[in-house]
């Protein structure tokens, strides 16, 4: 009787303990979290998903300069509305399903993922709730599994991690302008700015708004990839071919995209996607893209990377070079929000968002977070993005540097904070300059956003 | 199949040898389909040799129904299997199970090395008890 009650004992612990070890269900390795499900194990149908209510507030700063002079500035406004500085927004709603169709045959798993949230997702183009990851996996070779469908491409950490255990609310300037793609039908080349003269325009009611959703780090195609264990090293790559043309779209233009990964990571233990360890990769994402409108074309789009993410005991870092060519979202006509009329020639020109398609950029940044105690865990990020640097008048070189804390109530809930120290200049230019004058007009930001996950 | 499964070597009502002088012994149940009690199981037989003494328990895991995928060659816990194996953990696969699952797969379910087939899970279990094993179902 006394062996079993503490039989009994043992494994009640072990049920208690057990729950709370277990639901870190994710891993660093993220080619592996998300395109496959653990051997014999996964479930025939987990649902699962996020929510993330958020607040921003910038000071509302105007323009101060150009045709758009004294009207709202597009960097101060809350997205993906751009209609107001300061508010609520649910940023990000998410509900999907994972598993393996039929447990008993590992070899093949499916991802089904949709957006409720308002996003640059959701917000463009027509309809609230769009399906972000829809693929299966085929794991029936080893060292070559293929994954078909929507998913994220094997590319910058900032976009390929799983968006909940982002440590930041915003991305960085250059994830954020390079690689978060939005899909123009037009480059914007319809208004026409030259600091010191009116603006002059070929069609003044286009804004070239996006022409559907954000890319959001997705594509629709087949990678084949794996990852290969070396003692504490883990080798990983995949290869993937898509349409180059975000989530919800079909092929447009026959110029498929194509992307190459590696990362070797030195894993000092745990698991999920908050594993310890020293990761380095390398990424190369490049294909075409065809403009139908105003200044229609077929432009070449590529983008490169590498970096490193470290955590061990109390510290997690990370760095990432990112390089572009061709393609380069440019931001917004004189910083107005598009669609909105100028001040100066009697407002006959619409500000329109632009692409400068065959521009050059890159970006990097740094990130540092100490966690104090299991509930609090403190970050810095320093990053920066120079846009356009192949273009003397047009370059435009954007640093923030972003404090932040988090407030862990859980396992599954936190509470991020952050404070962005934002500054962008024409380095080109002097200080006098229109644009200089617009862009010193750009607020800091302070986030505030609940994360929660099921 | 029938003919493969009854010509394993593996199968065997008794193959599975109790330890002579383990005080303390112990049946754990995998029958459930929920992937976390796989984890849960081999946490609960990690826990009893610890607390027991390898020398001095003697643990024994039956898995049956869709609770088999433990026992499955590529499990992502075989590593762990190995481990408790090493320790003295006995795995017993259930043979009615293994054949079912063949006739859905179209094969037999390729199983860990270290799990040895019993007839019938259940009935392992039942005979266990007679013997004295505490069952525990986590």
């Amino acid at each position: 009787m006394k062996n079993f009650k503490k039989v009994a004992l043992i494994a009640t612990c072990t049920a208690m303990l057990g729950g709370a070890v277990m639901t870190t269900a994710n891993a660093a390795n993220w080619l592996m979290l998300q395109g496959t499900e653990r051997d014999g194990q996964g479930p025939r149908a987990k649902i699962w998903g996020f929510i993330q209510p958020e607040y921003q507030s910038t000071s509302d700063t105007k323009i101060a300069a150009g045709p758009w002079a004294g009207q709202k500035a597009i960097f101060n406004q809350m997205r993906p509305d751009l209609k107001a500085a300061e508010g609520f927004n649910v940023l990000r709603a998410r509900i999907g399903v994972r598993g393996i169709a039929m447990p008993l045959d590992s070899n093949v798993n499916y991802f089904l993922l949709a957006e409720f949230g308002n996003n640059g997702i959701t917000r463009q183009g027509n309809g609230n709730v769009r399906v972000t990851d829809a693929s299966v996996t085929l794991n029936h070779v080893k060292g070559a599994r293929l994954r078909i469908g929507t998913f994220k491409t094997p590319g910058s950490e900032e976009g390929l991690q799983a968006i909940h255990v982002f440590d930041y609310i915003n991305f960085t300037g250059a994830t954020n302008g390079l690689l978060l793609e939005r899909f123009f039908n037009g480059d914007g080349s319809g208004t026409t700015v030259i600091p010191g003269a009116p603006p002059t325009f070929i069609n003044s009611g286009d804004a070239n708004r996006p022409n559907g959703p954000v890319g959001a780090f997705r594509d629709t195609g087949i990678q084949i990839f794996d990852t290969f264990k070396n003692g504490s090293w883990e080798h990983s790559y995949a290869a993937m071919i898509g349409n180059g043309n975000g989530i919800t779209r079909g092929e447009n233009d026959d110029n498929q995209e194509t992307y190459l990964y590696w990362s070797s990571e030195l894993v000092y233990g745990g698991k999920g996607g908050r594993r310890e360890g020293l990761k380095l990769y390398a990424w190369n994402q490049k294909g075409k893209r065809t403009l139908t409108t105003e200044g229609a074309g077929v432009y070449d789009r590529d983008r490169s990377g590498l970096g490193l993410t470290f955590r061990k005991g109390k510290h997690r870092a990370a760095f990432e070079y990112i390089t572009a060519d061709g393609m380069i979202f440019n931001g917004t006509d004189g910083g107005a929000v598009p669609g909105s009329p100028s001040t100066a020639g009697g407002g006959a020109v619409t500000a329109s968002f632009n692409v400068a398609t065959t521009g050059e950029a890159d970006g990097m940044y740094v990130h540092y977070g100490y966690a104090i105690n299991n509930n609090w865990e403190v970050d810095v990020r320093y990053d920066e993005y120079n846009r356009l640097t192949n273009s003397t008048a047009g370059e435009r070189k954007f640093e923030t540097v972003t404090l932040g804390a988090q407030y862990f109530f859980n396992k599954k809930s936190r509470l991020i904070v952050n404070y962005e120290l934002r500054d962008a200049e024409a380095p080109n230019l002097p200080a006098g300059a229109n644009p200089n004058l617009i862009l010193a007009g750009m607020d800091d930001r302070l986030s505030l956003q609940i994360l929660t996950i099921f | 199949m029938l003919l493969a499964l009854l010509a394993s070597p593996f199968i065997a009502n008794q193959a599975v040898a109790a330890k002579a002088f383990a005080d303390t012994k112990v049946v754990l149940q995998i029958s459930d389909p929920n992937p976390f009690k796989q984890t849960l199981v081999l946490n609960v037989a990690s826990n009893l040799v610890k607390a027991y003494g390898q020398d001095s328990v003697d643990v024994e895991i039956v898995a049956f129904g869709p609770g088999l995928r433990l026992l499955f060659a590529e499990n992502a816990n075989k590593g762990r299997i190995s481990s408790l194996a090493g320790a003295g953990v006995k795995f017993s696969a259930c043979a009615n199970t293994t054949r079912n699952m063949g006739k859905k797969l179209g094969h037999p379910p390729a199983l860990n090395s270290n799990a040895v087939t019993v007839d019938a899970g259940v009935v392992r279990i039942i005979d266990l008890v007679k013997k004295g094993y505490t069952l525990v179902k986590p």
